[in-house]
């Protein structure tokens, strides 16, 4: 690898319109923010901007750290990401598995149009998607071990769209096996019913629904700019102000917002909290006798804690069934 | 004018050197010699087989269905065993504007056959227990009582289960079992003799022609691309095929013929490169020879030579991989397609033809993969039961063995879909024990390119 090579990968995501953060949609975003600041909170416009911009919540300590582990986990995450499970091997597997089903027989429906098999298949991977990002999130929360990782996404005093990138290395790995498996499975599952008529809707190469949730405004999630909808919209989709209220400190806001795109499983699982004037809120993790800005505590702190309560058995065994009592 | 001469004189170099690609002449080498030959290259008797084996096939597919069995199947066992009178050509047979200059097998080569030359151990794959030739035979008289060589009871489609078998069992075991392997040690068929009294090439120069003709390239097909030589075979490119411009093609040299038509027809996909790596090894490998002189080789040159020779298997196993892999996924969509049939009630005949027809070239280039010069061992055995004695029929029924009248016994088989997936783990297998590369029908690669349209998932993202 040239260090040419490496540096461009360091930072293909603000090119890729795959990833969040793609500049595209962080323009429409800016553009967003000042439309909701000008015309729903009657700021003029330079102080809108000056809001946007506001050097103290992009140049905070917490955003540095945010910026510091951004690098570090790309550097992780391209020597990691050959070893990682891939959603092939999970695909294949069960295709063979759906196989040996003896009433369920492969049918490839030529009566239903390939257009019509290619929506279909676009739209249940990004509802199935953001439902087991929607567990995946929450048991982040409810089990110790893995709270031990996600608090280092939480330990965010203050929000920028890099803040979507402050996670441990170690549950990027979690991630990517979930992202294996809801892809295998719902691959291999259609390709299964459907042959080669599956195909996936996009626009500039991405699944269509997770590109209107990224015009939409999804940078907006980790900022101070509190975008918040209407009530009922509130629960079908996650404003921004009610991700931002999942950050924070109060104990009326914890265990709420998990979903990602989608607040009906918040809805549903009885997760749901509508969003509040984000000012209002103080965002982070209330634990004193550790630097949450610090690299060496962001990285090492949680495998210490991992450590711990492992060692302790019975509180690990304990702490599993903790969750299903949730 | 100075243009003419620059285009005339290119032309000649170009010509030039592609020449140095032809396998069509290399200088008499033998010591002593003293007669009029002057090219001491020469494999008419595997191209003879060559049309035989085409012949053979054609004729696998002209029974009526019983009132002609007898004499169609003594027709075809002439094919096979040879006969002392000149034999038709059946195929490859003009075509339009593809004349063909040869119309007699003895305009070829005399007095050849294909039983001689068929592999002798046990077929393990096919029910019954028999040897190669004893298989062959099986499979001829049973074709003469088919109507055009199917068999709608069994499944069995004659022509390619002979055809594709028979590619194996005399082309590729006579080539790397035989003459690529025995013949290539000191001290038989040594260099610095004549391959038998009175003939004016070496036993080396000879062992390693046979070698060449049984791949069935043509002379000149290095100097084509794949889908040039592709259609020689499939008679549509006169101009590729007629090399000396003398509006006939020599079957002697200007045809492909067997697994060099199925190499070109993969490499045609540009993935793969076997046509040319296995020709150019022979070609390679034919220069060291002639290099010696005459002399026995050295032990340097026949290290050089044994390199030549390694590509040459494991290319040419490949190929046939390639089949296997490609008529696993055939087989797959058919019964995908028999599945939709059934569940609109539709007539599965014509599909159901079909799918014996892609069986039959899996089962036959299964067991070909089978008579190379190294056991498969546990992987032939996989091979053999993933592939089953015969496919999955309508009713449920399977063929799985002879009694001892020659008659099929079928007991109930597995469902389709798990005869589908036995399809996909042949698939699998190919590639891992061989290393398929062209993977014609790869009947997971909608999924991997669904997945690599979807890209990894967002790992590093938190919300
Ligand atoms: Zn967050
Ligand atoms: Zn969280």
């Amino acid at each position: 690898m040239t260090e040419g090579t490496f540096l461009t990968e360091i930072f293909e995501h603000f090119f890729d319109p795959k990833k969040r953060v793609f500049f595209g949609y962080l323009l429409v975003s800016i553009f967003l923010a000042l439309g909701w600041l000008v015309f729903f909170r009657n700021k003029s416009f330079k102080k809108a901007i000056t809001k946007i911009f506001d050097i103290k919540i992009l140049f905070s300590r917490s955003a540095r750290a945010d910026y510091k582990v951004f690098l570090i986990n790309r550097v992780f995450m391209i020597f990691l990401s050959p070893y990682l499970l891939s959603q092939m091997v999970v695909a294949t597997s069960i295709y063979y598995f759906l196989h040996s089903i003896p009433l369920f027989k492969t049918s490839h429906f030529p009566e239903i149009p390939a257009n019509a098999v290619a929506l279909l298949f676009t739209l249940s991977y990004f509802i199935f998607d953001d439902f087991t990002k929607y567990w995946v999130h929450r048991f982040m929360h409810k089990w110790p071990v893995l709270w031990a990782l996600h608090k280092v996404h939480h330990s965010a005093e203050t929000l920028n769209p890099i803040t979507v990138y402050r996670t441990h290395p170690l549950e990027g790995v979690v991630f990517s096996i979930r992202g294996a498996f809801t892809q295998g499975i719902v691959i291999s599952f259609f390709i299964y019913v459907f042959g080669n008529k599956v195909d996936l809707v996009t626009i500039l190469g991405v699944n269509v629904f997770v590109f209107a949730f990224h015009i939409a405004g999804s940078n907006l999630r980790h900022s101070h700019i509190g975008i918040q909808y209407w009530s009922w919209l509130e629960k079908l989709i996650i404003s921004p102000a009610q991700h931002q209220l999942h950050h924070s400190i109060d104990l009326r806001h914890y265990d709420k917002n998990f979903g990602a795109t989608l607040a009906l499983w918040d809805w549903i699982f009885g997760s749901l909290h509508h969003s509040e004037d984000v000012d209002s809120l103080v965002l982070g993790i209330e634990e004193d006798h550790i630097d949450h800005q610090s690299l060496r505590d962001l990285y090492i702190h949680p495998l210490k804690e991992i450590l711990q309560i492992s060692l302790s058995g019975f509180r690990g065994v304990k702490s599993i069934f903790t969750i299903f009592k949730t | 004018m100075k243009k003419l001469i620059i285009l005339v004189s290119s032309l000649f170099f170009v010509t030039e050197a592609f020449a140095h690609h032809f396998y069509n002449k290399f200088p008499v080498t033998l010591k002593g010699y003293s007669g009029s030959k002057t090219n001491s290259v020469s494999y008419s008797g595997q191209i003879a087989r060559h049309v035989l084996h085409d012949s053979l096939k054609k004729l696998a597919g002209k029974g009526d269905g019983g009132s002609n069995a007898a004499s169609l199947e003594a027709q075809m066992m002439m094919y096979f065993k040879g006969s002392k009178e000149d034999l038709d050509i059946i195929a490859p047979k003009t075509k339009g504007d593809f004349k063909i200059k040869q119309t007699t097998l003895n305009q070829i080569s005399k007095g050849k056959n294909l039983s001689g030359k068929t592999y002798k151990g046990i077929i393990n794959g096919w029910p019954g227990q028999m040897t190669g030739p004893e298989v062959i035979e099986f499979m001829i008289k049973k074709a003469a009582k088919t109507k055009g060589g199917f068999d709608p009871s069994t499944g069995y489609n004659y022509p390619q289960l002979i055809s594709k078998f028979a590619m194996g069992a005399v082309f590729y075991n006579q080539s790397v079992d035989n003459y690529l392997d025995e013949k290539m040690t000191a001290d038989n068929k040594p260099n610095n003799k004549p391959y038998k009294d009175g003939a004016h090439y070496t036993g080396k120069e000879h062992s390693w022609d046979e070698a060449f003709g049984y791949w069935g390239a043509a002379s000149h097909g290095l100097g084509l691309d794949a889908k040039q030589n592709y259609n020689v075979t499939k008679m549509k490119d006169m101009a590729a095929a007629d090399q000396n411009k003398d509006g006939v093609v020599d079957l002697k040299h200007e045809m492909n013929f067997a697994h060099a038509y199925y190499a070109a027809s993969y490499d045609k996909g540009g993935k793969t490169n076997y046509y040319n790596t296995v020709t150019q090894a022979f070609l390679d490998g034919r220069k060291i020879i002639a290099g010696a002189k005459g002399d026995a080789l050295s032990a340097k040159e026949r290290a050089a030579l044994a390199g030549h020779i390694a590509i040459i298997n494991e290319n040419w196993e490949k190929v046939i991989a390639e089949s296997v892999f490609k008529y696993a996924g055939s087989v797959y969509k058919d019964i995908v397609k028999l599945e939709e049939i059934l569940a609109s009630n539709g007539n599965t005949d014509k599909q159901f033809s079909k799918y014996g027809k892609h069986w039959g070239e899996l089962k036959g280039f299964a067991l070909a993969l089978q008579t190379g010069k190294s056991n498969l061992g546990e992987t032939a055995v996989k091979l053999n039961r993933l592939t089953g004695f015969g496919p999955v029929l309508m009713n449920a029924s399977q063929v799985t063995g002879v009694d001892s009248q020659g008659n099929y016994l079928k007991e109930e088989a597995q469902s389709w879909g798990e005869f589908k997936l036995h399809m996909l783990k042949i698939q699998k297998l190919m590639v891992d024990k061989f290393g398929v590369k062209a993977k014609a029908s790869d009947m997971l690669s909608d999924m991997a390119d669904l997945a690599s349209k979807m890209g990894n998932s967002d790992s590093a993202e938190n919300d």
